[in-house]
């Protein structure tokens, strides 16, 4: 059983402040407060290739997620591991985050692909994204009845959190304009 | 709904001791990352002590094994599939 959704959002800002807003986005206090089931970001290996102008990434970020009790019976923790890698091309003005859990992926599966580019319709000044979630839960005998029902509340789940991240991703973007308005001024 | 629901304590984490460090890194890669990386002046790295600084505490406090195997191994981006994350593989100095 997979359980996959797409979202696009169109951001209108351009593609350099929208991809600053997105490493800036779990950092930002306000931020914290909204996205309040991150708990932690930590870089844990970068590369830059000076030729290309890529600049390479992997995160991880730390999320609490307590299940129903019988999943925490089985799993005896509430805090997941994921893992976020970002390719970010400068010199063609592409951003690309892909992020999957390493911890509990005997239960579950979830991977979620994000894409900044800039608008087709207006690539100076807008910037479209495109998120992709895929859900498996594993079937677990014990489970498998309740399988389904807990993919929907984890896709549930993932919905309202990629509209808080939208939430958070315009103001940090309202954020850096103001910011550059100030210094350009 | 009882799913996902706020608990009281929020558990303590291995890599709280690098916050200070994490914050000075960040805070260095977010300016570079507007104020140079964008606008092409990509051929030199910058925040290299904030790196290392941080990257020495999280090699000694991050006890979770899942995540220390992408703290080792350098210049491997998490093997996602990315289509572009090939090249990221030794990628020459």
């Amino acid at each position: 059983m997979v359980r996959a959704y797409t979202q696009e959002h169109t951001y209108k800002h351009p593609w350099e402040r929208v991809t600053s807003a997105s490493w800036r986005k779990f950092a930002d206090p306000e931020n914290k407060r909204i996205l309040s089931h991150i708990l932690e970001v930590d870089t844990l290996n970068h590369n830059l290739d000076s030729s290309s102008g890529k600049l390479y990434t992997t995160r991880a970020i730390t999320i609490h997620a307590p299940g129903p009790w019988f999943i925490r019976k089985i799993i005896r923790q509430d805090i997941c591991h994921c893992v976020e890698s970002t390719v970010v091309d400068a010199q063609s003005r592409s951003m690309q985050l892909s992020t999957r859990n390493i911890s509990l992926e005997k239960y579950i599966e979830v991977e979620e692909k994000i894409r900044y580019d800039p608008h087709p319709d207006n690539p100076n000044s807008w910037t479209i994204c495109k998120q992709e979630t895929r859900i498996r839960i594993k079937p677990l005998s014990a489970l498998a009845s309740m399988a389904e029902k807990i993919e929907q509340k984890c896709a549930d789940k993932f919905q309202a959190n990629s509209a808080k991240g939208r939430e958070v991703m315009e103001r940090m973007c309202k954020y850096l304009e103001a910011e550059s308005r100030g210094i350009s001024a | 709904m009882g799913i996902f629901k706020e608990k009281k304590n929020s558990p303590s984490l291995s890599t709280s001791p690098c916050a200070q460090l994490r914050e000075a890194y960040h805070n260095c890669f977010n300016r570079w990352y507007s104020d140079k990386f964008l606008k092409g002046e990509w051929d030199k790295e910058e925040c290299v002590i904030e790196w290392k600084k941080y990257r020495d505490c999280l090699s000694q406090h991050l006890d979770d094994r899942h995540l220390s195997r992408f703290l080792e191994v350098d210049g491997i981006v998490g093997g996602a599939n990315l289509n572009d994350s090939k090249s990221s593989t030794g990628v020459p100095k």
